[in-house]
């Protein structure tokens, strides 16, 4: 249980949907879409929970405009991604738990599907 | 009893993200009135202040550690949120919240004030970094974020004479006092609705207020490019440790010289001038001598410490941990390790504090045990004695012999504590995930009165060990060495019939194995307080032991005359890794709250130190 955010996996079953932040390459600029638990940091003891609770309080939610900075060598761990306005080093399943939509699927019903998406996932 | 009782002081906490300009704030509003303690039970860094209102009564201030959230993921974050709470003893809650936040980076400082303002708390809001803010390109309608979060809203610039006017014209005691006798809080975790209603209130701040994030700054943006890059970054930070490495040897050889000569000069006066006996015996080689062995590292911790402030300062240092937080992975570490385990190389114990940052215990606890393994600068003097008397300044390649040893001694500490930090991974407990999340500061020029600042502390930390354990240490050990005095008769050294000398007979036979003399094993004893002592020990003891007039003859020849290089390797490998300073292992029982730590840790690095030196000793007096 995830007393914070609920476990939220947008379906991967549509090109269009929300893509992990982890994905972007250097340089590549997205909007988050939501944020969702992924493998890798939940230990079972609640720090899954503590790591998205954090992510969302550093400007990592829903409509944030955010930009890849640099990405270390060789698979983007750590990498270092700017949000509003701000700058965070985040490690690669960190950036994985933050959905982003890439512009060119940036379609306005995308946007509402994610925003909606996201506040269930929060609800 | 506080004697004033009719204008008692008004208790204000600074609450603010990390990197916001709050302790710059702080800074500009006490001054040098401050004092550093700890909550009490725990160990995280308690700064308080004081400075008179306008009115002439007394604010007392308080700079609670930096917080991205009132949900904690470190120790610092809990307190700061227990002290708003009323829950932390000795610590009352306070009666004016003063939040400051970064006007470049308003939104998430402007998150943090909406959560503490759910408080209830009475509270002004410090716009920092206007200056800055204007010049980026960020507008902020400041009457109307005052009037959407029904708080002050007062412009400051903390790094800037004047800078905090506005502010001290707000806090004024008649105005908040009204307040007084705040109890401790009903208080539960920000739920998803808390939280999700946070961001509805933000985002309707952030438009009323008509706030665009900062442009780019493009100096910034090429900097980044530079020192981010996996290759290039790597390649200057290379450059940085290198650099300060050498400056800390070769700026601190002068002011070394000075403070050696003086106290020199006046240990030579007191003996012409005082009648020869034990008082003069005392001063000269007990508390003179053994304040000039201490006294004498005073510039190169303060450079080290120069260096490593400046770099804090600039926004450098969270750079650093992102590029070697892939590497330090490897070993179990996380690239937050990084500047608790730079600070190490000044003293483990600042480093064991800092370590407090990490938000894993587990991380936390394996960089506070391989802290003592980096090359503390009270060892310098150990290594630079032996080295020069026993190591040969030729030259090997374009390098010089002397140096290169001193190099590995280094590299044998830092792989030393990779070792111990892969074993722990694999052979301890579960593994917790534990967040990077860094956030990377803007650049900017070190501030020269927050550094001064913050060099005088360490000065006054510095000089107070000097002044209490480590001269008393001395006296102890002079006294220890000088009596009972040799029966009529004796011929062999006086030392050796003193207390000094018996324990060091003894000692002999558990150092004997690893190449150690009496005179090593007696010096060792005041090194456990403090392990640049084991210098000044050894003076004292080989001063002690001459049976002649070749008494005030130097350390140097002495040894390198009267040890064999088996000797000299085996007691700098000891130094490498054994736990001498018992301030260090106090710290680990404070850091971690139980004895078990700092026992662990004692253990594991005397056997590393008893095995390491055997091997060194064995290997090089097999050597023909």
């Amino acid at each position: 249980m995830n007393p914070i955010l609920p476990a939220v996996n947008p379906p991967d079953s549509n090109a269009n949907s929300a893509h992990p932040l982890a994905e972007l390459r250097r340089g590549e600029a997205a909007v988050v879409a939501g944020l969702a638990e992924v493998a890798g940091f939940d230990d079972g003891h609640g720090s899954g929970a503590i790591v998205l609770a954090r992510l969302r309080d550093l400007g990592f939610v829903a409509g944030a405009r955010c930009e890849v900075i640099a990405k270390m060598w060789p698979v983007g761990d750590p990498m270092v991604v700017r949000v509003g306005g701000s700058t965070f080093a985040l490690r690669r399943a960190e950036a994985a738990a933050v959905r982003v939509m890439r512009p060119e699927v940036k379609a306005a019903a995308q946007v509402q599907l994610a925003l909606k998406e996201t506040s269930t996932a929060l609800a | 009893m506080d004697a004033v009782v009719s204008t008692p002081s008004l208790r204000i906490a600074l609450i603010g993200v990390p990197n916001c300009g709050k302790t710059a704030l702080f800074n500009r509003l006490t001054g040098s009135r401050q004092k550093v303690a700890n909550y009490p039970g725990v160990t995280v860094e308690r700064r308080e202040g004081e400075r008179a209102a306008l009115d002439g009564r007394a604010l007392r201030i308080l700079d609670l550690p930096g917080t991205y959230s009132l949900s904690p993921t470190t120790l610092d974050e809990a307190i700061t949120r227990d002290v708003l709470l009323g829950r932390v003893a000795d610590a009352p809650a306070p009666e004016l919240v003063v939040c400051v936040v970064d006007a470049v980076h308003l939104p998430i400082g402007l998150r943090l004030a909406l959560e503490v303002k759910r408080l209830g708390l009475p509270m002004v809001l410090a716009l920092n970094r206007m200056d800055v803010a204007a010049k980026r390109g960020v507008h902020i309608d400041m009457e109307r974020l005052a009037t959407e979060l029904g708080v002050p809203v007062l412009p400051t610039i903390a790094v800037k004479r004047g800078g905090a006017d506005a502010l001290i014209d707000a806090i004024q005691p008649a105005r908040w006092e009204h307040h007084r006798s705040v109890a401790a809080r009903a208080w539960q975790d920000a739920t998803a609705e808390d939280a999700e209603q946070t961001q509805t209130d933000l985002r309707g701040v952030l438009a009323a207020v008509g706030y665009s994030p900062p442009k780019e700054n493009r100096w910034f943006e090429r900097i980044d490019a530079i020192l981010l890059h996996p290759v290039w970054g790597l390649v200057v930070l290379a450059a940085v440790l290198f650099v300060m490495f050498q400056a800390v040897f070769s700026w601190a050889e002068a002011p070394m010289g000075w403070i050696d000569g003086s106290l020199g000069k006046l240990g030579e006066f007191t003996a012409a001038h005082l009648p020869e006996g034990p008082l003069s015996s005392l001063l000269v080689n007990g508390v003179i001598a053994g304040a000039a062995a201490v006294l004498v590292f005073l510039p190169q911790i303060l450079i080290l410490f120069f260096f490593i402030l400046a770099l804090e300062d600039s926004g450098y240092l969270p750079r650093a941990a992102y590029l070697l937080d892939r590497m330090m992975g490897g070993v179990g570490l996380s690239g937050r390790a990084f500047i608790p385990l730079l600070s190490s190389f000044a003293c483990a114990i600042p480093g064991i504090m800092a370590a407090r940052t990490i938000p894993s215990w587990r991380d936390r606890l394996t960089t506070i045990m391989i802290a003592p393994l980096m090359t503390c600068s009270a060892r310098l003097p150990v290594y630079a004695l032996l080295i020069s008397a026993l190591i040969p300044a030729k030259a090997v390649g374009p390098f010089n012999l002397q140096g290169l040893v001193l190099l590995a001694l280094y590299v044998a500490g830092i792989v030393g504590a990779l070792a111990v930090a892969w074993v722990m991974k694999h052979f301890a407990g579960v593994r917790q995930y534990s967040p990077l999340m860094l956030e990377l500061p803007d650049y900017q020029w070190p501030h020269a009165g927050n550094l001064l600042l913050g060099l005088w502390e360490r000065v006054k930390i510095f000089l107070s060990r000097v002044g209490g354990i480590i001269l008393a240490l001395m006296i102890v050990l002079w006294f220890l060495s000088s009596y009972p005095a040799p029966p009529d008769g004796a011929t062999g050294p006086p030392i050796q019939y003193s207390f000094a000398g018996r324990l060091g007979a003894m000692l002999e036979y558990v150092f004997a194995p690893i190449g150690f003399n009496w005179q090593i094993s007696i010096a060792l004893v005041p090194g456990l307080a403090a392990r640049e002592v084991a210098v000044s020990a050894l003076g004292t003891v080989y001063a002690m032991s001459a049976t002649g007039d070749d008494v005030a003859g130097r350390l140097e020849p002495v040894i390198a005359s009267t040890w064999s290089l088996a000797t000299a390797c085996s007691l700098l490998v000891w130094y490498v890794f054994a736990p001498q300073c018992l301030s260090t292992l106090a710290v680990v029982k404070r850091e971690t709250n139980s004895w078990r730590y700092p026992l662990i840790m004692a253990g594991y690095l005397f056997a590393l130190a008893y095995v390491a030196s055997f091997i060194t000793y064995r290997v090089i007096a097999a050597i023909p």
